[in-house]
């Protein structure tokens, strides 16, 4: 006897998503992944003047307005031929970093943590021995018995009164939570410290985009000067401000989330050997220690690895016609080649053609069109993206960094490589990144201070910004590895308006429908053979999605009518 | 000088058409002349990005859209104090806001919130811009929050 059960909307992610899964014998025997919003940016950006689509992408999400910035500015000095100085590709690195880091430390704590955390057992837990527990982890000086009896004692008047709120939507008490109330207390104590810690980073942007949230990006560079001694621009005191921050932030990755992170995996390993999924990764590379178009000095290399072959890293071009291309046979939208065609995202069409059921309805019709989101594949294949991939490309390549931190992760937790390939190494890699990226963001910083030093101030590159220097016709491509993974937009100018605008973000790689063949996309794969405890509280389906970092908005968008979390279960 | 001690914080998504009525609204004080002490902020469709703005003012008075069962263009003043205080259909903070003003408050930094919410039709069409209607509904909504400031600078300025 088989169940089918639905999770919609999927909570603690930006957007929104549905789950369908099909359960026998404790088991998902297949699962189905629908974005339930529609996304029309493409179709906002026509039109438009190039030089402004990054300030209209950075809208998109409340999450990765940076991220899309970047890769719209890219995509535009692309096509147009435009070479930005050092100074900007740093600034543009040191911001990236900081939004990576503060993006994978709040995904870990507010929106992965409860999956595993379990907040009332907190309630429960011994502050001396949690005392105990937290020092032998980590230097970290919050530790002591009376904080976190302190924050006990506040937690318990929260969850007395009612008021559960954010931890409103876990599923206590489910057989699937195996920490002891003491590590539950340290990771609750943590969920607070991140947030406290995290506006902290959040300020580089403020301090080199000019305001915060949604900062300025430039297309040529940075819209910021750079001077030690000008009181106005960016001088010595802002930037070692930034310096504060960025070490603030190793220091937290280090001692706070790394540590936790090493500190639940042991309960958990049974998740090393679930949610693997596809086995395939792609990665389009970025953070140049010099510039965007010097792949080879890429702090994350890209490539692509297929049916987890480490011995072999395959090369990855955006530009080739048949490599990334977005299919839509199981997609609400419409190709004027018909449904069978795959599409390169220079010649995408973004047309709507819904012929789901009216909601409310109990199923979705998975041999129709399921989703708002289209189907990207690569060479055909589908792929999962995002720091495992990251984490595995850059592993594979012989990166002696990569190396060095993996390693001393499989060690601590006493698993071998391939347990990477699931679940927990999902949210694990995205640990490690961290670290990595926390430690590349010093260099960066370093290079950028001694560019200065030496002399060159430049910040924007100017010389093609007037449009009467274009080209009649101009296609570019704008990449970079978004926390999700890897993101693109690709463009079309004409007449010095934007003919076509293409985005595929990480998103729409991991939760796409399947494609004409009926091959699975990076969730629905990474679901199969999840083991369900119960139909009714599914935890362990928000656990692998949740690993992920789903990130709906940019890949789709409308409004979620009552945000209310909702399974339902039928049994077929 | 003065500390802040007010904010103007108008949010949402201004892709989405009325959706984006709280940047509007920011947008719009942003020209405006106002009284020392209050600053006005496009918190634009962030959420924890937003903690040290929500840290530094004793006062916050938010702006946004929300689909409910009012006729459109209705404006409502809540005082939330929990997140389930908040309307459900507010704008498309998945995450963040709601849980951000949560952990304010369990960490005991929440400040006074003074939410005004208009009511907007469906908003399927991703657009750039208002409907007119609410475009229409704007100078009242406007006038609406500088009396609040007007009512609420005394006791802040002492």
């Amino acid at each position: 006897m088989s169940q089918r059960i639905v999770v919609d909307p999927i909570t603690r992610i930006e957007g929104h998503l549905r789950i369908e899964a099909e359960i026998k014998d404790g088991k998902i025997e297949e699962a189905y992944s629908s974005g339930t919003m529609v996304r029309l940016i493409e179709e906002i950006l026509r039109g438009r003047d190039p030089r402004d689509a990054w300030a209209f992408v950075g809208r998109v999400c409340g999450v990765c307005t940076s991220v899309h910035s970047t890769a719209s500015v890219r995509a535009v000095e692309d096509a147009l031929g435009i070479i930005i100085p050092p100074n900007a590709e740093m600034v543009r690195n040191l911001m990236f970093c900081a939004q990576n880091i503060q993006d994978h430390v709040v995904h870990f704590y507010h929106l992965h943590a409860l999956d595993w955390v379990d907040v009332v057992s907190a309630l429960k837990a011994d502050p001396k021995k949690t005392s105990e527990i937290a020092q032998s982890i980590s230097n970290w000086p919050k530790s002591s018995p009376g904080y976190f009896s302190d924050l006990q004692k506040r937690l318990t008047k929260f969850v007395e009164s009612g008021q559960l709120g954010i931890f409103a939507n876990g599923y206590w008490g489910h057989p699937a939570y195996k920490l002891p109330p003491e590590v539950n207390l340290i990771g609750v104590a943590h969920y607070l410290e991140a947030l406290e810690w995290q506006k902290e980073i959040v300020k580089v942007h403020t301090i080199f985009g000019g305001k915060n949230p949604h900062p300025n990006y430039l297309v040529g560079g940075m819209a910021c000067s750079i001077s030690l001694d000008d009181a106005s621009g960016i001088n010595a005191e802002r930037l070692s401000y930034v310096l504060t921050v960025l070490k603030q932030a190793k220091e937290f990755v280090e001692q706070v989330y790394v540590p936790d992170l090493l500190a639940i995996a042991p309960y958990y390993l049974d998740w090393g050997a679930i949610g693997g999924g596809l086995g395939n990764y792609l990665v389009y590379g970025d953070l140049s220690t010099t510039s965007y178009r010097e792949p080879k000095n890429f702090k994350f290399p890209a490539g692509a690895i297929l049916n987890k072959d480490l011995s072999k890293i395959h090369e990855v071009d955006l530009r080739s016609d048949n490599e990334v291309q977005e299919f839509i046979s199981h997609s609400w939208y419409e190709y004027a080649g018909g449904d069978g065609v795959g599409l390169h995202p220079w010649k995408g069409e973004t047309k709507l053609n819904y012929t789901g059921p009216k909601p409310p309805f109990e199923h979705l019709n998975v041999d129709e069109k399921y989703s708002f989101l289209k189907t990207p594949r690569w060479k055909g294949h589908a792929m999962e993206v995002g720091p495992l991939a990251r984490v595995l490309v850059g592993y594979a390549s012989g990166r002696t960094d990569y190396k060095e931190v993996v390693d001393s992760v499989l060690k601590k937790l006493n698993i071998p490589a391939t347990a990477l390939i699931s679940t927990l190494g999902r949210t694990a890699a995205r640990g490690v990144e961290a670290l990595l990226v926390a430690q590349w963001s010093l260099e960066f910083y370093d290079q950028l201070i001694t560019n200065i030093k030496n002399g060159d101030t430049r910040m924007a590159s100017t010389e093609k910004f007037q449009p009467d220097t274009w080209p009649k016709q101009a296609m570019g491509v704008g990449h970079n590895e978004a926390p999700r993974g890897a993101l693109a937009h690709w463009i079309v100018i004409e007449d010095q308006k934007i003919a076509n605008y293409q985005l595929v973000v990480p998103s729409t790689w991991n939760a796409s429908p399947r494609d004409k063949e009926g091959k699975s996309s990076a969730y629905e794969a990474a679901l199969k053979d999840t083991p369900i405890a119960d139909p009714n509280q599914p935890l362990e389906i928000l656990r692998t999605v949740h690993s992920f970092d789903p990130c709906l908005a940019c890949a789709v968008h409308l409004y979620d009518e009552e945000g209310k979390h909702i399974s339902k279960v039928k049994v077929l | 000088m003065k500390e802040p001690n007010i904010l103007i914080l108008g949010v949402g998504n201004y892709l989405m058409g009325d959706e984006g009525l709280g940047v509007h609204v920011a947008r719009a004080l942003q020209d405006e002349q106002l009284p020392e002490g209050v600053d006005v902020l496009d918190g634009g469709t962030a959420g924890f990005q937003l903690m040290e703005y929500l840290e530094k003012y004793p006062i916050v008075i938010m702006i946004d859209a929300t689909l409910d069962k009012n006729t459109v263009g209705t404006i409502r003043l809540i005082e939330p104090k929990f997140s389930q205080d908040f309307p459900k259909a507010m704008s498309t903070h998945e995450i963040g806001l709601k849980d951000l003003v949560e952990s304010l408050a369990l960490l005991g930094k929440l400040p006074k919130i003074y939410l005004y919410v208009m009511t907007v039709q469906d908003i399927a069409n991703l657009h750039v811009g208002l409907s007119q209607f609410v475009e229409e509904q704007l100078p009242q909504l406007k006038r609406l929050i500088l009396n609040k400031v007007d009512d609420l600078l005394p006791a802040v300025l002492v």
